[in-house]
């Protein structure tokens, strides 16, 4: 191992050693990477509510089940939807460094160049997101002005489609090298 | 209820910096430059800091392969530096006129993201060869 390399950085460094002596350092990162999948799956029921409220809005009473997810009151949602992004962002900033020298060179050294790439892909979408979100509060902030409904909508969408695909890419990376691995 | 009234409540539903002229102005500039100074970043390589997480360095600016550091991260540094550019001109769209700030086509906020996409995947290029090898 190089001098100076961190200990607690990664099993392939050498470093297993318990956390302040209360758990290992792989329960460390994983539970970690536990609060960044309970935070996106929040985000992403969130946001799922809201682009269908507005892709599909309900003209009549909610009956079936399909229709009362439509119809919940979307403005709601916006600064809940604000604050886990940027929950769910800096926790998956934070767990990224472990991924880089723990995950990304094993996939790298087996040829998953796809999944790499694709990793490399969510990190660039998941700032587009962090970016538009200044714009997505405002537009729903001011929901009774029609000013803003085409834009309100067309970056919901956007929002939504981007953070299921965060949470697919991620999903198909911790089952590739994740949880226990 | 009167229309009156309904529009009165909705309006007191609207926080202070919802209703702000200057937020919008920022909010809207934030977001609709954001996607394209991120690219921008990227492509011409600006991180503002670098950082290397097999020794816990941080280092200001760009930096390359070091022997025995381990690999390099440069994301952190793209995403500061591009909130940064983001925000001064965000903060100048709430200094100049409204009447200038208001031409800004919203949705731009949408399409900008969209159109960033292609520019990502080719950006990726370096993992498609290697998965088509």
């Amino acid at each position: 191992m190089n001098a100076g390399l961190r200990p607690d950085v990664s099993p392939l460094l050498g470093g297993n050693a318990a956390m302040g002596g209360l758990i290992s350092t792989n329960t460390f990162w994983t539970l970690w990477l536990f609060v960044h999948l309970i935070s996106a799956l929040g985000l992403l029921g969130a946001l799922t509510h809201q682009a269908m409220a507005v892709a599909l809005p309900v003209r009549k009473p909610a009956a079936g089940i399909v229709s009362r997810f439509r119809a919940v009151p979307a403005a709601g949602y916006a600064t809940a939807v604000c604050v886990l992004y940027v929950i769910t962002f800096v926790v998956g900033s934070f767990i990224y460094t472990q991924y880089r020298i723990a995950i990304r060179i094993p996939l790298e050294a087996r040829h998953y160049y796809k999944t790499g790439g694709f990793f490399d892909f969510k990190e660039h979408v998941a700032v587009i997101g962090l970016v538009l979100l200044p714009a997505y509060w405002y537009f729903w902030k001011n929901a009774q002005n029609p000013e803003y409904d085409n834009a309100r909508k067309g970056v919901t969408l956007v929002l939504a489609v981007a953070v299921w695909f965060l949470f697919i890419v991620g999903h198909v990376l911790n089952n590739t090298r994740g949880f226990a691995s | 209820m009167s229309a009156t009234t309904t529009e009165s409540r909705a309006a007191q539903r609207t926080s202070s910096l919802a209703s702000s002229r200057k937020f919008k102005a920022f909010a809207t500039t934030f977001s609709i430059s954001g996607p394209v100074i991120y690219c921008l970043i990227q492509y011409f390589n600006y991180p503002l800091v670098t950082y290397w997480p097999a020794t816990g360095r941080l280092g200001w600016g760009y930096e390359g392969a070091r022997p025995g550091a381990g690999p390099n991260m440069l994301w952190y540094g793209w995403t500061v530096t591009t909130i940064l550019i983001a925000s001064a001109l965000g903060i100048v769209a709430m200094i100049i006129p409204e009447r200038l700030t208001k031409k800004i086509p919203l949705w731009l906020v949408w399409l900008l993201p969209i159109l960033a996409v292609p520019y990502i995947v080719y950006s990726l290029m370096y993992w498609w060869r290697l998965a088509a090898r």
